[in-house]
């Protein structure tokens, strides 16, 4: 409400020029994610996921995970040790408070209706289409990249990959190799 | 704005700010907060420039550009092996201009510090309240003798600087017999892209093990006694490539000092290799208009800047960004990588800084982030992470947070194949992620 009351009295007096520099250092941090996850974390493609609007537990966890070493990862394990927890907390508050981009990435009919089959049983957790988490802890995959789900599932299928969600570990083990992307293409497609 | 208070202020600001990038006008004509003038489009200014739009619609942004579109020098490896086609490099000035910024596509040829008042080739002047320099690098042919500006273009091509020269290089390495011998020299550190000539080499021999050419050699010919992430590229080599690489150390007689075109012979002090394609990479330092400035303080070479800002330590309101400024933790041998990624992050420190001053705020705190990925195979990448920390108005590398991909596991046990296949594809996608930011 008092958010509301200083922005139409900012309106009031003209003042329109308004620089995007927030009180805390968040915003400047989450500049630097930027590069790699786009602005307002929409990613512009290729297998860098987008991180915008993801669940804030979700997204914290993750990062957490990481900077512990229970959880591992290509490049996201070294770059976040730079930062404290309260740090990433921020950020995940931050780039959960935008809005979920979906980027509906081209699949041909055979791939989605393969697609549906093979997601068949991801549906209790993940929605017919990966935009309907069953709770927080699970994220969005509608339209999300493509190769970057593709590449997660083989993470959670290598044996040598430390990853730490039993149950998504379980899910993505028990698919058929040649099922793997063409579930990732499947969410990849979705717009909702 | 006398009636509210400053904290209120703030949380107008990180309220708009969050609802959408876009959601700040620009300011009606003649009323702006003050001018800024960017010099070079490349991933510093472009980025430099579009943040200042996006961030604060109501200062007034020129980029001069001598070119009217870029071309990436990441990944342009992998145009000379055919592994890429060189317009996934290019980009124009178009998402630029749709954030309101000026590009004005001419040559900066000096700025009067006293007026402030940048002036062109083409005979105009921009005046500014702060300036921006992102220029890149500029070449010392001289510093090899032989070596010029026009071989470079016409039969030597560096392409250290991606666009013609790159193709050039391609078709030289395609028309390169099996068995051939392919000479990088590599000029004395810092230069631009660190690990760049060694991805180059596995580049090359992957062009020749895949086109019926492995009996040909690439010999690196070095300034320098290490360089960076050796013992990924060490391990790399050895596996995909066996034999093909050879690399010659400063201390073991590889730098290069003369070249001769006609015979593609390359002398280091006391020997000489011929070669099937010589690519000398020359010396180089802080682009033109930054060194003419008298801003290249650091070894007569590279811009001091200060770790707060950005801003120049010689020159009150210029910020000196990308390639040919200098900074971190430089005793320690930390000092910031000249890379695309870390332009970028030292760009958005700069804007940050320039917003604030003309707005009378604070100045943000400056975050600095470097990540350079190198592919030597398509299934095959690895990466160098920089974290640095301002502390007490100096850089901290911030080591729990850096340093290379694993070269074993913790346990010594090899790298599952998974790791390097990833970070082959997350290059791409750092790719198309940069040059978005920077750009659109
Ligand atoms: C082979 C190779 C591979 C690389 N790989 C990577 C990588 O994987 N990751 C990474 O992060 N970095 C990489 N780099 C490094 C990266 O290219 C540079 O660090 C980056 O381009 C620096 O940006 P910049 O803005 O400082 O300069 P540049 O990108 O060079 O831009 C400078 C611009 O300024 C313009 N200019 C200069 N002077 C003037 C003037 N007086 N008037 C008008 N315009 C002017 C130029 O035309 C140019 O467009 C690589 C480099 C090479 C050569
Ligand atoms: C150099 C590029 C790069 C930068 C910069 C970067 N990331 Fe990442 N990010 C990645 C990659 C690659 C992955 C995939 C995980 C991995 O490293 O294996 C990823 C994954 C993530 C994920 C997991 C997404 C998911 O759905 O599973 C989160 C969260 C994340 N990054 C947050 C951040 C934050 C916050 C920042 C800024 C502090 C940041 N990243 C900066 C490259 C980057
Ligand atoms: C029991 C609930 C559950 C089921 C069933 C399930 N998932 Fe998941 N999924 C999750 C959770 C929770 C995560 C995040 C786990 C983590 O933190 O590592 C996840 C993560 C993922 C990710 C990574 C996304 C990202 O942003 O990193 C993909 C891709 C994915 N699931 C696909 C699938 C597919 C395909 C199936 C079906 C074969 C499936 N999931 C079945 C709960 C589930």
């Amino acid at each position: 409400m008092r958010r509301k009351y200083t922005l139409a009295l900012l309106a009031c007096l003209g003042l329109s020029t308004l620089p995007a520099l927030a009180d805390d250092s968040t915003e400047a941090l989450a500049r630097t994610c930027n590069n790699c996850h786009g602005v307002n974390g929409v990613s512009a493609g290729g297998a860098m996921p987008s991180l915008g609007g993801q669940s804030e537990a979700y997204l914290k966890h993750i990062m957490l995970e990481w900077k512990s070493g229970e959880r591992a990862a290509a490049s996201m394990n070294r770059l976040i040790k730079g930062y404290s927890d309260e740090q990433i907390a921020g950020l995940a508050k931050y780039f959960a408070a935008k809005p979920w981009t979906p980027n509906t990435q081209k699949a041909s009919a055979d791939v989605m209706a393969r697609g549906k089959d093979v997601t068949d049983k991801c549906e209790t957790c993940h929605g017919a289409t990966g935009g309907q988490p069953d709770d927080e802890t699970i994220p969005r995959l509608n339209g999300q990249s493509a190769m970057f789900m593709h590449l997660e599932l083989d993470k959670y299928r290598d044996e040598a990959f430390l990853m730490t969600h039993k149950k998504m570990i379980k899910s993505a083990r028990k698919m058929e190799e040649g099922d793997v992307g063409i579930a990732a293409k499947y969410y990849g497609n979705q717009s909702k | 704005m006398s009636q509210i208070n400053r904290r209120d202020f703030i949380k107008a600001i990180a309220a708009a700010s969050s609802a959408s990038v876009l959601t700040i006008p620009s300011a009606h004509a003649g009323h702006t907060k003050g001018r800024v003038v960017v010099v070079g489009g490349g991933y510093g200014g472009a980025t430099a420039a579009k943040y200042l739009r996006m961030m604060d619609g109501g200062i007034d942004v020129t980029l001069i550009e001598a070119n009217t579109s870029y071309t990436s020098c990441p990944l342009s490896n992998e145009v000379v092996s055919g592994e890429r086609d060189i317009k996934t490099l290019q980009v124009g000035y178009d998402g630029l201009k749709k954030h309101g910024v000026n590009v004005v596509h001419d040559w900066v040829t000096g700025v009067d510090t006293t007026k402030k008042v940048v002036s062109t080739k083409g005979g105009k002047t921009f005046a500014y309240d702060a300036l921006i320099l992102s220029p890149g690098v500029e070449f010392a042919y001289g510093a090899v003798e032989g070596y010029t500006e026009e071989l470079a273009n016409t039969s030597l091509p560096h392409a250290w600087k991606a666009g013609p020269q790159t193709l050039m290089l391609k078709k030289q390495l395609e028309a390169m017999p099996d068995g051939g011998k392919f000479i990088i020299a590599v000029p004395p550190g810092p230069f631009r892209c660190p690990p760049g000539p060694y991805e180059r080499a596995a580049q090359v021999a992957y062009y020749c093990k895949t086109h019926g050419k492995a009996k040909s050699k690439i010999l690196i010919l070095d300034s320098n006694d290490s360089f960076s992430k050796k013992p990924l590229f060490e391990q790399a080599w050895k596996a995909l490539y066996d034999g093909m690489i050879e690399w010659v150390p400063g201390a073991s007689d590889g730098k290069v000092i003369k070249v001769d075109a006609k015979t593609k012979t390359c002398f280091t002090n006391f020997g000489e290799h011929q070669g099937d394609v010589v690519n000398i990479i020359p010396p180089h330092h802080a682009g033109k208009v930054a060194k003419d400035l008298g801003l290249a303080t650091f070894k007569d070479k590279w811009c001091e800047v200060k770790p707060e800002s950005m801003e120049s330590k010689g020159q009150k309101d210029i910020y000196v960004i990308g390639d040919s400024c200098v900074g971190g933790e430089l005793a320690t041998n930390n000092g910031f990588p000249k890379s695309a990624h870390m332009a970028m992050t030292q760009a958005k420190v700069a804007v940050g800084a320039i917003i604030a001053k003309m707005n009378g705020l604070p100045l943000p705190v400056p975050y600095y982030v470097n990540t350079c990925y190198s592919v030597v195979a398509p299934d095959w990448g690895f990466s160098v992470v920089h974290v640095y920390r301002v502390e007490n108005n100096a850089w901290v590398y911030v080591k729990e947070a850096s340093g290379i991909s694993p070269v074993t596991m913790p346990d010594k046990s090899p790298v599952p194949k998974l790791y390097r296949k990833l970070e082959a594809e997350y290059a791409d996608g750092w790719l198309r992620n940069v040059l978005a930011d920077a750009f659109a």
